[in-house]
């Protein structure tokens, strides 16, 4: 028994479906993600969980209540905008405390719990100020209060970190997860990021074409991808076509083969490999990619090119475009995709 | 050094040359809108012996002119929140309806704006006159008793006409301003409808509400000929008592008129700087 369950939901518009006979589980206080690419039908998704948009066909659950009909304001759902959705004509403060007057809650009890989410989101001292103030990531804590502070069954976030910078998205991030655990909330997070994907989720649902196609642990979705489409979207999956396959690895398969960069070694002379890996293949470094901790290399064996992410250990680690060298791929790792 | 007085040299001529463009227009404003102003304001403290107050006081202190002022504040003030509101919801409509539909009610907006003046009163008239086609029509289903068009009612409905495309081409693209997101968020938070409209909407249009209304008010405290041509200069309004004081045959007095002008003029500007004192107390100022 799921505490939100979401079953057969089927959203259209028009001629044109959004998403179609949707069928997922939450349990209570789970984090989960829904990822996907732009106009995957995530957000609209999301905004049927929250009332926002009605959904065609099917029913969603919270707690066993049906809520498919329900207003927003009955929904007992917290939301975060991608845009913030601030209300510029009020103080830091004054948002926060607008769930709590709209319920009529007197004005002690209202100016204690204001009080209590301030200091969760960090943003005591900026009580007095207006939107406009405050930087991008303030103004998402701002939002993130405001929808906290009623106590909600659920909280959604749809893409509440896009607009952000690297750094403060990143802080942000581990703030919210680490909010969400503290108050054992049920959480729905939208977002076409695979690494906020990962690093947040208890679970991840990848959406594709108005359908879920792959749920499970971020560690799951990562490393066993169950199509093309996933491999693809998760990362930077080497992705060889069944001839490619052939060829380099000496195997038949009828759909792609996945590899993660980094299940690629490049041997080092005189380095003894385990007999679970493959051969060594004789390489070409033709481009690297310092991306700090790891180095991206692209080479090209037997007409193929695969990218490999090796670990940065040391200054002299990078070695120069043209290098001959040898690969070893980890076949444990490979995984064959349709 | 070289560098910044190469790029300080086109910066220097590309303000001079934005400001010859603006000569025309400031050309036009000195010669129509100052010097006219200038003239009334010189001319309303000319006294018989030389420079005094006389005509502001005959003005004060006369009942029939503080009655042409009452009339020309009632109707403005009635047919400007009227057609504020009637624009309001108009504009917030239009926002949600279909792009055609949208396109057309604008497109017919923009038109009757250019119908006012005497045109507008002969409309009017042959419509709701005392013989208009809808008057006699509303008389027969015993739906109209007792409505003049040639009343205080009837030039607050005709003022409120030829407000609406004003409001409606000043508020529709405030209304922008606002962001849906607002009110879902609102919804989330537990706000009915109404109460997003005025805890939120409401309070970030009020520059723009508070400023249409002030251009409606000047719209219609300076309107004339309508005015006139639907009553015939019976009806006592600031305006057509200044048109009489400068045209009139018997009453010949352009310095009384111009002292007139003077107090209809400072009229607008108090409530502009009441607008401006409420915005600068609002957050829009922070």
């Amino acid at each position: 028994m799921f505490y939100v369950e979401i079953d057969g939901l089927t959203k259209r518009y028009g001629a044109s479906t959004v998403f179609e006979d949707i069928r997922l589980g939450l349990k209570q206080g789970e984090f989960v993600t829904l990822l996907g690419p732009s106009g995957c039908g995530k957000s609209t998704l999301l905004r049927c969980l929250a009332g926002l948009t009605t959904a065609d066909q099917g029913r969603i659950r919270v707690d066993g209540q049906d809520i498919t009909t329900l207003a927003p304001q009955q929904r007992g759902i917290g939301m975060v905008f991608q845009n913030y959705a601030l209300f510029p004509n009020m103080t830091v403060v004054e948002n926060i405390a607008f769930g709590l007057k709209m319920q009529k809650r007197s004005a002690a009890e209202t100016a204690k719990r204001v009080a209590e989410v301030i200091r969760l989101v960090e943003l005591a001292g900026k009580e007095a100020r207006y939107p406009h103030e405050l930087s991008g990531g303030q103004r998402q804590r701002v939002a993130l209060a405001r929808a906290l502070v009623v106590e909600p069954r659920i909280l959604l976030l749809d893409e509440p970190l896009s607009a952000l910078d690297a750094r403060i998205r990143r802080n942000l991030r581990e703030q919210i997860r680490d909010i969400q655990r503290r108050l054992g909330l049920t959480t729905v997070f939208v977002t076409h990021d695979q690494e906020e994907a990962l690093t947040l989720s208890d679970r991840i649902f990848v959406m594709n074409q108005g359908r879920i196609v792959q749920e499970g642990t971020a560690e799951a979705v990562y490393t066993q991808p169950a199509s093309e489409f996933v491999a693809r979207f998760m990362g930077s999956y080497n992705l060889l076509s069944p001839t490619e396959a052939g060829r380099l690895l000496g195997v038949e398969l009828k759909g792609h083969l996945a590899i993660r960069p980094e299940s690629i070694r490049l041997c080092e002379p005189g380095e003894q490999y385990s007999a679970d890996l493959g051969a060594p293949l004789r390489a070409i470094i033709r481009q690297h990619q310092l991306l700090g901790n790891i180095i991206r290399y692209q080479v090209e064996t037997e007409g193929v090119s695969l990218q490999v992410d090796h670990l940065n250990r040391a200054a002299d680690d990078l070695l120069p475009v043209g290098s001959e060298i040898a690969v070893v791929i980890d076949r444990r790792q490979m995984r064959e995709v349709h | 050094m070289v560098a910044d007085a190469v790029s300080a040299r086109p910066r220097c001529l590309r303000y001079w040359r934005a400001m010859l463009l603006l000569v025309p227009m400031l050309a036009l404003l000195a010669l129509f809108c100052l010097a006219p102003m200038g003239w009334v304001l010189a001319h309303s403290v000319q006294g018989e012996h030389g420079l005094s107050l006389e005509h502001f006081w005959v003005i004060l202190g006369s009942p029939f002119y503080r009655q042409a002022f009452d009339n020309s504040l009632r109707i403005s003030l009635y047919s400007s929140v009227i057609a504020l509101l009637i624009t309001l919801f108009g504009a917030v409509s239009l926002r949600r309806v279909d792009g055609r539909l949208k396109n057309a009610v604008i497109a017919l907006t923009n038109m009757t704006s250019n119908l006012s003046g005497v045109p507008l009163a002969f409309a009017f008239i042959i419509l709701i006159g005392t013989n208009g086609a809808l008057t006699l029509l509303l008389r027969q289903w015993g739906w109209l008793q007792d409505f003049h068009l040639y009343s205080r009612n009837g030039l607050i409905l005709l003022y409120t006409y030829f407000q609406l495309p004003l409001g409606l081409l000043l508020l529709y693209p405030a209304l922008d301003a606002l962001d849906d997101h607002w009110q879902e968020a609102a919804a989330l938070l537990g706000a009915s409808h109404w109460a997003y409209w005025r805890h939120i909407a409401l309070p970030v249009l009020a520059p723009a509400l508070l400023g249409t209304f002030i251009l409606l008010l000047a719209n219609a405290m300076g309107a004339y000929a309508t005015a006139f041509a639907l009553t015939s200069g019976n009806f006592n309004l600031v305006t057509v008592r200044i048109a009489s004081l400068v045209s009139g045959n018997i009453d010949l007095e352009p310095n009384l008129a111009a002292a007139l002008s003077v107090l209809l003029v400072a009229l607008l500007a108090l409530v502009a700087a009441v607008n401006q004192w409420l915005l600068k107390r609002s957050y829009h100022a922070r």
